[in-house]
């Protein structure tokens, strides 16, 4: 054997598509490579664009794949966002990427803009809003589309010209007109080349000779940001940022340098990288993301930083879950998955041990997991991209409420111990359930909703806001949206039902809840009405089906429990069929249901 | 002088054919799969790879596996 062959770290394909240095050759090889390890397909996305983009593709599918998602790329025509948009359609495709380009308004536009006149940029103006609003009409059935801005190819001249105020003004026009569609991003193009750096963003030979103008760095810069304004294609949706508290809120070990030594004075280095750090993160707690400590630490030590440290930013009412022990952090990341009743995979871990966070990494692979770097300036780096995961794509809905509804779900928890009998304590809640039938005003949370409701949840289905506006508007079908309250405050809008009719049959297609609002009978409480209406619609059997998946075992008998008989059980999927005036749900007298 | 092996690793890779596919004799015209958008992918590809800049005026003619190692060779030789 040689002794000299020192077998380095194997080369993975996939350690190469996470390695930004990796050439264009690795990735084609790579992607092909690893392609064919992932056996479903989560997503399809077609690309519409006024610019050869060809690499686009590759390079989604490369950051797809980092992510653990599998998607298709389909290219559209040159510059026919409305042919392309109905092909797409045809063919399945779900995400849709809308590229305008300057080029395409007339043959070099950006050297003319100086000299248009306001009649012809009104022209222009007009045209661009006429065809894109089109594009965006036909594309309201989507998943989700990615419109991406104007932005020039040429040097811009210092202090700004009349190139920088037409496109300025032409994107304000495109952003009024995609403001209609809620399944719409935006995309900052401009942004994206000064990220990516000027130079480093156009290739001018590709540009002039085949309407390319991108460079490889630009290209796989753009298709990063889609994959984290989509969240991974719908694939992830990340809830919960898990923090370590030596060396992650604060400099220096609290056990041994004792409160008044650790270092987080916002004046002084290294002290001010915590503090901002701490300032971020209380920041992403107002938007929505639950904050969780796990630390090896004695919780005293931790609480009394919470409760007294001067420059703590962060303190206990900002904390949903805390697991501050000597346990190993994989055991404390489980526990606070089931405390908050989501997903393993909706976690974020924060640790600047290189151990814990390989011990994680292995144990729980389905955590997102992110180390403090040695080098603190990076430390706000690390951040960035922390934040990306969660914010990419907007903020999250009813967010900043959001920690004070799970600490509700957690004192009413503490509660129920008091409680000798289940009923009693239900009735002491105060529980309300107000069911609003095809309400278009809360078609974005609705639809939110579906994408993220993974344990209970009957068929999975997805639905784009689009589709829930069809579904709204069709006199044979109806969205069923109920909100709960208890005495402790409301969770919001935290289940769905879709019912279709078709003749004597009244079709119930989805039925999903947030898990936080499960238990209390709220999910039994909704039927009367929802029959009621069914038959009044001249509906007089009632259909409903549960299909597995891999998180929503949890669901698998509610039929049965609701009492509709079993018609056909087969792969885990069950099928069930009634006469609705047959079917008596089981009462939940300790609720109060609210009808519009 | 350029290692052939890389070239043909390269070429093979961008333009989807098997390794035994890519010979000194490789052209546009001997494969089908090189189109116009696979050549501007192929020169990004080997600019990366060997670390140069290939000429606008070569980058579009460089067309077959002969006249690349021409253009290779001579902007990575001494």
């Amino acid at each position: 054997m040689n002794e000299h062959a020192v077998p380095g770290p194997a080369r993975t394909p996939l350690s190469v598509l996470a390695n930004p240095a990796a050439s264009l050759a690795e990735v084609i090889a790579a992607v092909e490579a690893t392609d064919a390890t992932v056996p479903a397909t989560s997503a399809h996305i077609g690309i519409s664009a006024g610019a050869t983009v060809d690499l686009l593709g590759l390079y989604l599918r490369r950051h797809a794949l980092v992510v653990g998602v599998r998607i298709e790329v389909s290219q559209g025509n040159f510059d026919d966002p409305l042919g392309d948009a109905d092909r797409f359609a045809a063919q399945g495709v779900d995400h849709l990427l809308l590229v305008p380009c300057l080029d395409t308004l007339a043959p070099a536009f950006e050297a003319n803009a100086a000299v248009l006149s306001e009649a012809e940029l009104n022209e222009h103006e007009a045209q661009l809003r006429g065809r894109w609003r089109l594009a965006l009409e036909k594309a309201a059935t989507f998943r989700a589309v990615f419109l991406c801005g104007l932005h020039r190819i040429s040097t811009p001249v210092a202090g700004g010209d009349r190139l920088d105020q037409v496109i300025d003004r032409f994107n304000a026009a495109l952003h009024e007109e995609a403001a209609a569609f809620a399944n719409v991003r935006w995309i900052d193009m401009g942004g994206l080349v000064a990220s990516v750096g000027r130079r480093a963003a156009f290739d001018l030979r590709f540009h002039l000779r085949n309407s390319a103008p991108y460079t490889p760095a630009l290209l796989d810069e753009w298709a990063r940001q889609i994959t984290a304004v989509s969240r991974s294609f719908g694939a992830r949706f990340h809830k919960a940022l898990v923090l370590d508290c030596d060396n992650t809120l604060w400099g220096g070990v609290v056990g041994e340098d004792l409160a008044s030594g650790v270092k987080l004075s916002p004046h002084d280095y290294p002290g001010n990288v915590f503090f901002r750090a701490q300032a971020e993160f209380q920041a992403l707690q107002r938007q929505g993301v639950l904050l969780c400590l796990c630390s090896k630490n004695d919780p005293e030590e931790v609480d009394a930083m919470l409760a007294q440290h001067p420059h703590m930013l962060l303190r206990e009412a900002d904390i949903i879950v805390k697991q501050v022990n000597w346990s190993d952090k994989v055991g404390n990341l489980r526990r606070i998955a089931e405390t908050l009743n989501i997903g393993l995979d909706s976690l974020v871990f924060l640790d600047d041990s290189a151990f814990e966070c390989e011990a994680v990494r292995s144990q729980l692979p389905e955590v997102t997991v992110f180390q403090v770097p040695a080098k603190l300036p990076d430390y706000l780096g690390v951040i960035a991209a922390i934040k990306d995961l969660f914010l990419a794509g907007g903020a999250l809905t009813d967010g900043a409420e959001k920690t004070a509804q799970y600490r509700q779900r957690a004192e009413a928890m503490a509660e129920q111990r008091t409680f000798e009998r289940q009923e009693d304590y239900l009735a002491s809640l105060g529980l309300k359930v107000t069911l609003v039938r095809d309400d278009a005003a809360r078609t974005p949370r609705i639809s939110e909703l579906s994408q993220k409701s993974n344990q209970f949840n009957l068929t999975t289905l997805r639905y784009a806001p689009g589709e829930i506006e069809q579904l709204i508007a069709d006199p044979d079908a109806a969205v069923y949206s109920l909100d709960v309250a208890d005495k402790f405050g409301s969770a919001g809008l935290t289940g769905v039902v879709v019912v279709r009719f078709a003749g004597e049959v009244a079709m119930i297609e989805s039925l999903f809840m947030s898990c936080r609002v499960l238990g209390r009978g709220a999910e039994f409480s909704i039927w009367p009405r929802i029959f009621a209406d069914a038959a009044a619609h001249g509906c007089s059997r009632v259909q409903a089906a549960y299909r597995p998946t891999a998180k929503n075992a949890q669901a698998a008998d509610f039929y049965d429990r609701l009492g509709l008989p079993l018609a056909e059980a087969a792969d885990g999927a069950r099928r069930y069929e009634a006469r609705i005036a047959e079917v008596t749900p089981p009462q939940a007298p300790w609720i109060e249901v609210l009808c519009d | 002088m350029i290692d052939e092996a890389v070239l043909k690793q390269v070429m093979a890779t961008v333009l989807g054919v098997p390794l035994a596919a890519i010979t000194p004799e490789s052209s546009q015209d001997t494969l089908k799969s090189w189109d116009s958008l696979k050549h501007m992918n192929l020169v990004l590809a080997l600019e990366q790879t060997f670390g140069v800049e290939i000429p606008d005026e070569d980058a579009a003619e460089i067309t077959s596996y002969a006249l690349i190692k021409v253009v290779l060779d001579e902007l990575t030789g001494p």
